[in-house]
């Protein structure tokens, strides 16, 4: 090390014990060794801090008021230097980390990494999932032009569905017997204050729970063939790790750079020419409520809270529910043949619902 | 005995090789990308393509190279002589150009037969039992996709195969294991790819992102190129008069001397007018 840099450590760690901490950050054992399919958790720490980075700029300038939203946005897109592409990152940072999560999910799901001791890493995984569906649903109201307006309108009404809490809550989120300025400071304040404190402390307990347990590992390999494989965090984990933020943040950059946000008329209470659809990662149960079989009071019901909801009820049993000890996901067909039929019914209801597009004009 | 190359199959082969070579040489691509939208250049048509398209050879060639050598070493346990990258890639591109262009008719073909296929089947079942629009697309779609997808699948398969074969004949041709214990050169191909130094490797990392940096940011446009309709256009200086400080200056300047010269004229006058008039004729 260089003898300056050297000497900036020496000081540093004389007051904070810097090689202790160190050695618990870096020095960290991965059994069987570094592999590109552990870089999702750091990845979404990566997006996550660079959508409160964005958020905090694009904070600077937007104005939370149903009188000011729509023309402060449209100021940072049009005015505010690098403002749209500011707002683009964030817009597109957003996806990012929902596929993130998927990924995530997928990856802990398929190496059975959920299995005991790591029940608790599961379940505060499945609370973080929940965090990130809902920074997308608050965030999608702030621009506060039609898209925005009608797809909280869409989300709150089916959020009013759900049996005991689902009034209080539409009417919490809402303020109002419409959306209006209530509910763009409500959006904007669970956005802000109480969704990123949230994750942050979830995000704590997750990694704590996590650095208990310690990796899974891969699912094949021997006790000693995983031992004699086994490497530090630094410098193959890191390195992997770097790599892949990279290529996330070069992707979501690109995609601000192809298609930035560009907004749609002011918010107002008549949709007029536009059809009211909420955004990409939820086009598929909004599809699944199109169906004949989901029609009416409890057939909306039954689509919109209680099969998705069971779903994640089944999700957070499912650690307790499977507890056998093979983690090869070669030998658990039933569990691979589970996430291969949700993984492709998610894609082909989000692609049906782009196809009945062209029905609705 | 048989070569180390023959035991693992041609798909699987192909497959290790080119997914990690992929991925590998994806975030160089990107980076062009990147820079090529940020000066508002398309890498998916016209200049920027073919700029994409020349920097991603060597880069692929690279690539391929290396992930190449690390297979063959640490699943085979042999070390190849020459370019290994150049090598594969080339008879790779060949294959990959014959089964794209087999794709674009063969997956084209089956996507558009069985678009109608469906259509038509779904127009007679309508007729019997009339089926909502929203349950009708996703049917119709599930009938086209299904197949046209087997037919991708079925093209990729085949290409992994034939650029399996190859791969194999390649490592039969050049590999060779050395007297040398396969630990020992497993560890010294490792040393070779990961640098002694790490902190100087994150040093040269962090020098090379800031620079990257900088080139997007100069690059990027300030303001969007996307303008709202309904936002008012930037002020035009069309009507406004351009202002130039040193003429405004040397204008001023002008004025000043004039005035003052005016001032002094009048002051000489008031002067010689007091003279005139004649003392202690006041009240």
């Amino acid at each position: 090390m260089m003898p300056l840099l050297q000497k900036v450590y020496d000081f540093v760690d004389e007051r904070i014990d810097l090689k202790t901490l160190e050695a618990k950050m870096m020095k960290e054992p991965i059994k069987g060794g570094s592999r590109w399919a552990y870089v999702f958790g750091s990845v979404l720490l990566f997006i996550f801090v660079m959508q409160a980075v964005t958020g905090l700029l694009l904070m600077f300038y937007y104005i939370p008021s149903a009188d000011h939203a729509y023309a402060s946005t449209q100021f940072i897109i049009h005015e505010v230097d690098y403002g749209w592409f500011i707002l683009s990152y964030h817009f597109w940072g957003s996806s990012a980390m929902v596929v993130m999560v998927f990924a995530h999910m997928s990856q802990v799901f398929l190496w059975g990494a959920y299995k005991s001791p790591r029940e608790m890493i599961w379940l505060v995984g499945l609370a973080l999932f929940g965090i990130v569906m809902a920074f997308g649903f608050t965030g999608y109201l702030l621009p506060w032009d039609q898209r925005a307006y009608w797809a909280t309108t869409v989300g709150v009404e089916i959020m009013d569905k759900t049996p005991i809490v689902g009034d209080f809550m539409a009417r919490f989120l809402k303020g109002g017997p419409t959306p209006g300025q209530m509910t763009l400071s409500r959006f904007f304040v669970i956005h802000v204050m109480v969704l990123p404190g949230a994750l942050m402390g979830l995000a704590g307990l997750h990694l704590f729970f996590f650095r208990s347990a310690g990796p899974a590992g891969p699912f094949r390999g021997t006790p000693e063939e995983l031992k004699a494989k086994t490497d530090f965090f630094f410098p193959r984990q890191v390195w992997k790790d770097i790599v892949a933020m990279a290529a996330v943040f070069l992707t979501i950059s690109s995609l601000a750079l192809i298609e930035p946000v560009v907004l749609l008329e002011e918010a107002k209470p008549d949709p007029g020419d536009y059809h009211p659809e909420p955004e990409w990662y939820f086009l598929f149960l909004f599809q699944l409520l199109r169906w004949k079989i989901f029609g009416g009071e409890f057939g909306q019901f039954l689509g919109a809270i209680a099969i998705p909801g069971a779903f994640m009820l089944l999700l957070a049993a499912l650690p307790f529910i499977d507890r056998g000890p093979e983690r090869n996901i070669f030998k658990r067909p039933i569990a691979l043949l589970s996430w291969a039929v949700v993984m492709i019914g998610i894609l082909v209801l989000t692609v049906s619902a782009i196809i009945n597009r062209e029905f609705l004009d | 005995m048989s070569h180390p190359a023959t035991a693992i199959s041609s798909v699987k082969l192909a497959w290790a090789l080119s997914w990690a070579a992929f991925w590998t040489g994806f975030p160089f691509k990107m980076i062009v990308a990147l820079l090529l939208l940020a000066a508002q250049i398309h890498p998916w048509e016209g200049a920027g393509l073919i700029a994409l398209l020349a920097l991603s050879v060597p880069i692929d060639i690279w690539a391929l190279g290396l992930t190449a050598r690390t297979f063959f070493l640490e699943r085979m346990g042999i070390e190849v002589r020459g370019p290994a990258g150049i090598g594969l890639w080339w008879q790779g591109a060949v294959l990959g150009v014959v089964t794209l262009g087999l794709a674009y008719y063969a997956v084209g073909a089956t996507a558009a037969v069985c678009q109608k296929a469906a259509a038509a089947t779904l127009e007679v079942v309508n007729k019997v039992i009339p089926i909502p629009v929203a349950e009708q697309i996703t049917i119709e779609l599930l009938m086209w996709a299904v197949p046209t997808t087997i037919v991708a699948i079925i093209l990729l398969l085949v290409w992994l195969k034939l650029f399996g074969w190859r791969i194999k004949r390649f490592a039969v041709a050049s590999g060779q294991t050395s007297s040398a214990g396969l630990q020992e050169r497993v560890r010294a191909w490792d040393g070779w790819r990961v640098p002694a130094d790490p902190i100087l490797m994150l040093v040269s990392f962090t020098a090379v992102a800031v620079l990257l940096t900088v080139a997007f940011w100069v690059l990027l446009p300030v303001t969007t190129t996307h303008r709202h309709p309904d936002y008012p256009p930037p002020p035009t200086d069309a009507g406004k008069k351009k202002v130039k400080p040193e003429e405004l200056l040397k204008k001023t300047d002008t004025a000043l001397a004039k005035a003052e010269a005016v001032l002094e004229l009048l002051e000489k006058e008031q002067a010689k007018e007091k003279k005139k008039k004649p003392a202690g004729t006041g009240h």
